[in-house]
This record gives C-alpha cells, sequence and structure tokens, in this order.
C-alpha cells in the first residue's frame, strides 16, 4: 500500500519499453524485482473494489504485496495505453469511468 | 519390515488381482462416481489415507467434526465421505450391506461394501471443519453441494488406475515411495506441499527446510531428501495447469538446482478443500503415510482469502505434536533484497525498506503481462517449460482455462476390467 493505495503492476516488457520511451516517459518505469521494470498506477479503496467487481479474474494480494493482480492482459494493455496517452500514473478515475 | 503410517497403523493396499476383481463384481449394482470420490477411492486403496479403509461412518465424520479425530482416537482432520441423493439412494436401490461396484468413466473401478446409510449436518460439518459457514469459502460451497445422505463402508480397489501421459511416473504409492526413500539412503525426508508452479521463494522454502532438518546428521553424503508431493485434484479457473506444475516442480531437480540425491517429485489427487489448519494436519496424515520424517508449513498453509491466521495452521498442529509421527519444519517469507543482491528470509536480511517481496500471485501477473521474470526471482528453465506446457497442454495459456476444463488430458483412466 502506497498512501493509502493499492498498486497495479505493469510490467514492462520490450514492447512497452519501446512505447514509453517513443513517448519520451521511460523514467517513469521503476526497478522491481530483481531489476523488472514496472509502472506502478495506483487505485484507491473504492476504485480496488470496483476493480475486483467488474474483472472477476482479477485478485488482491492482501497477504504479501498487497497489489491487484491477476487483471487480463488486455485491461492491463489499456490502461498502459492511457498511461502513455496521459503522460501520467494518475488514470484510474478515467480507465474505470466506462465500466 | 512393515510400512507404519498414520496413527501407528501399518498400511496394507485394499487392491484386488483382475481375476479376483471380476468375480467379485458380477451381478452388483453399478454406481458411478465423479472424480473427487475417485480420487479419494484411489487414496484409501493405495494406503495414502491409511488407517482409512473406506468412506466414513457417522461414528466417524462426528468424532472428526467435534474432536478432530477418528471414531477410535486416531486424529484425523477432514471428513472423507460417500455423498448421494435420497433419489439416487433409491434409483440404485443402495442398503447397508449390499456391496455395490463403483464405476469411473463407465468402467469398473472399486469394490464399496455399504454399511450405513445416514445424514449429517452440513452447516455444522463446514463450522467444524473450515470454522465458518460462508458459502463463498470453496471448501464450505464443496460441502454445502454434497447430496443430502451420506454412505459410509469399506472400499476395494478393483481396477487400477492408468496414468496418463506427462503423469506417468509421478504416482508414486505410499509403499513404493517408501522403497524409493530408503534406496535414496534418506535419513530425513521432508516434504514440500504443492498445487503451484515453483518461483525461488518455493525453491529456497525447500533447501530451508532441507537445512533446518539436515541439523546434526553426518555430511559423508546426503542424507536429507525433499519430496515435492503436488495436489492434483480439481482445478478452477487461473490456477496453473496440471501438466505445468508436476513437470516445473521437477524441473527444479533436472536443471540442477537440486539433484536425484535430494529431490523426488511425486503427486497425491485430492481436491483442495482449502481447510488452513485442518489441511495442514490432513497433510500431517497423508505425507505421514508416504514415510516423510518432517513436512514443512509456511504462512497460511493451505488458506484462502482471510479465513486463517497466518500462523493458526502452527499453533492447531503444536496441539497434536505428540500424536504425529512428522516434525514440523516452520519457514518463514522468502523475498529479494537488492541491496543482497540474492533471494534471503526476512528472518535473515535486516535491510527492511529494500526487500521486494514476491508471491506466486504477482509472478502470475509477471507472466499474464508477457514477461519473462528475472532469472533470480523465476528460473529460466521453469519458465521456458511453464511455456511449454501452455502451448502442449494449456491450449496457449499456462493457466486454466474453460477451455482446459473441457478438453484437458485425464490425468488418469479407468479402463474395462
Amino acid at each position: 500500500m502506497y498512501n493509502g493505495k493499492y498498486p497495479i503492476n505493469l510490467w514492462v516488457n520490450e514492447e512497452r519499453y519501446e512505447k514509453l520511451q517513443a513517448a519520451g516517459l521511460a523514467d517513469m518505469t521503476k526497478e522491481a524485482m530483481a531489476g523488472l521494470k514496472v509502472i506502478y498506477v495506483y487505485a484507491d479503496e473504492a476504485q480496488k473494489d470496483k476493480i475486483l467487481r467488474v474483472f472477476p479474474t482479477a485478485k488482491f494480494d492482501s497477504a504479501t504485496t498487497r497489489s491487484i493482480e491477476l487483471l487480463p492482459r488486455k485491461v492491463k494493455d489499456e490502461i498502459f495505453a492511457l498511461v502513455v496517452e496521459k503522460k501520467s500514473i494518475d488514470v484510474m478515475d478515467d480507465f474505470l469511468q466506462k465500466y | 519390515m512393515a510400512a507404519i503410517g498414520h496413527g501407528g497403523k501399518q498400511i496394507v493396499e485394499r487392491i484386488l488381482g483382475p481375476d479376483e476383481a471380476r468375480r467379485r463384481i458380477h451381478g452388483l449394482t453399478q454406481v458411478p462416481i465423479r472424480s473427487q470420490i475417485a480420487n479419494e477411492v484411489i487414496g484409501i486403496s493405495y494406503g495414502f489415507f491409511s488407517p482409512i479403509e473406506g468412506f466414513m461412518s457417522k461414528a466417524d465424520v462426528d468424532s472428526v467434526c467435534r474432536r478432530m479425530r477418528l471414531a477410535g482416537g486416531i486424529v484425523w482432520s477432514i471428513p472423507i465421505i460417500f455423498d448421494m441423493t435420497d433419489a439416487d439412494i433409491a434409483g440404485y436401490g443402495i442398503q447397508p450391506g449390499k456391496p455395490v461396484v463403483l464405476t469411473y468413466t463407465g468402467n469398473p473401478m472399486a469394490l464399496f461394501e455399504v454399511e450405513e446409510i445416514f445424514t449429517y449436518d452440513k452447516r455444522a460439518m463446514a463450522q467444524a471443519i473450515y470454522g465458518t459457514t460462508e458459502a463463498k469459502h470453496p471448501g464450505v460451497a464443496r460441502t454445502y453441494e454434497y447430496g443430502d445422505r451420506f454412505i459410509g463402508g469399506k472400499i476395494t480397489l478393483l481396477n487400477r488406475p492408468k496414468i496418463n501421459e506427462p503423469y506417468t511416473g509421478y504416482f508414486i504409492p505410499p509403499l513404493e515411495m517408501r522403497k524409493k526413500f530408503e534406496e535414496r539412503g534418506w535419513k530425513r525426508i521432508v516434504a514440500h506441499q504443492t498445487r503451484n508452479v515453483p518461483h525461488t521463494g518455493h525453491e529456497w522454502l525447500m533447501k530451508g527446510a532441507w537445512s533446518q532438518t539436515y541439523a546434526e546428521l553426518p555430511i559423508d553424503k546426503p542424507y536429507v531428501g525433499v519430496p515435492v508431493n503436488a495436489i492434483i485434484g480439481e482445478k478452477r479457473k487461473g490456477d496453473y495447469i496440471d501438466e505445468a506444475i508436476i513437470l516445473t516442480q521437477d524441473e527444479l531437480r533436472k536443471a540442477g538446482y537440486f539433484g536425484d540425491h535430494n529431490h523426488l517429485t511425486s503427486l497425491t489427487f485430492w481436491d483442495m478443500r482449502y481447510a488452513g489448519p485442518k489441511e495442514a494436519v490432513f497433510h500431517s496424515a497423508l505425507r505421514t503415510n508416504l514415510g516423510v520424517t518432517h513436512h514443512m508449513f509456511g504462512r497460511d498453509h493451505a488458506g484462502v482469502g482471510t479465513y486463517y491466521g497466518p500462523y493458526d495452521a502452527h499453533q492447531l498442529l503444536a496441539t497434536i505434536q505428540n500424536e504425529l509421527a512428522i516434525t514440523p519444519v516452520y519457514s518463514m517469507n522468502w523475498l529479494y533484497c537488492p541491496h543482497c543482491g540474492e533471494v534471503t528470509s526476512e528472518g535473515l536480511c535486516n535491510h527492511k525498506s529494500e526487500w521486494q517481496k514476491f508471491s506466486g500471485t504477482l509472478i502470475r501477473s509477471i507472466v499474464d503481462d508477457g514477461v519473462k521474470p528475472p532469472r533470480l526471482i523465476f528460473r529460466p528453465e521453469v519458465f521456458d517449460l511453464t511455456m511449454e506446457c501452455a502451448e502442449q497442454y494449456g491450449f496457449g495459456s499456462p493457466f486454466v482455462t474453460d477451455e482446459y476444463l473441457e478438453k484437458r488430458i485425464p490425468v488418469f483412466s479407468i479402463l474395462p476390467l
């Protein structure tokens, strides 16, 4: 948990890194998990609950990482596209609007 | 030497040869069973569930629920029950004293000596075993789905299961397992319970337990083994596929992270109940029967959601320690510390602000994103094999999908007798 928020980890593979570089956002990535690059997009309590309700495969890892995991790949691709478009990690309100 | 299992009882396989089996089933009513019951028939007849010889009587079920013991006093934590509806009991003409043949996928599997038909309050059973009556707990949901009547009686296997590829070689019943331990010269054997593809947190859990168990034994050659016993049973969407679980666990040995001298992968057929502490006690009995001397228990062993505290299983095991033949081996979490540059235990490393904790769920999310996790977190051989299994067995996914549930290769088949 970060400032009362729960991270969604957008793991950065080569394809995502190229998109970030092209948008001048490569600095947005953090190093996590033995050098793996990630972008953390945060959800607040209400957003977390909505995500878990809307996407039944999603899981809140309450025991270890306190992050929201197992969102479908295409959903995470959507969130990633919003991050690139808005050049910000503060995208959850926009993302959840259509759900 | 007699193979002594849980409760100090000798393990005896309850299996007939084909000729006698054919003779015994002549003229008997055939009753089809579902996969959970077929799994348990195997568990009973090969001695995985020793000293249990059949599906439980009301006295045993009641005693397990109320005292966590069989009616005879031996510790047992989860009812092994055969459920049926009133309509099916009437339809098949099932009566105490009248044996029936249990069939699976259309072929004879076991002789069921019906001794008793009874009812039991399923809510009370759920509360006693799972500590809750909430139907969202998967074990409770399973209990509520049972038919309203239960049938107790002894089971004898008529027809050995044919284990299908790629599981062949991983089905090692108790008597055979004990021979394998003896051949390897292991003096102490610490079991690892799994239903996952291993990440390095699991690997270090095993390596840590190996060291803990080794203790004062001589070091002229390795005397401690780690049998990995995968629970293979009903799958839920999003779980790793069974093929990936069993093959990647063994890959840790094949790729040299362990070796023949200290590692052996096998499976047990069982539909997980997610009973947390009660399932931990069940695992103790099961692995005692397999011949282990020690058993790993981590945080929230066999739990689900937030139903159990992280150390509830340890506390329950402590209350019955002098009645168990195994020594529990407890482990703190393993995590990655970038400062140390290695996977370490939270009980060892003090760079707490730098810790990078990881879990199976987190690794699944990395794999889902199309990213190869770093080798310190997930071994490359394990990752590559997981992806091969996805292609070969998982219809493109290493995780259980509707298509996998519909079309998967059965782990075992019962052939015509």
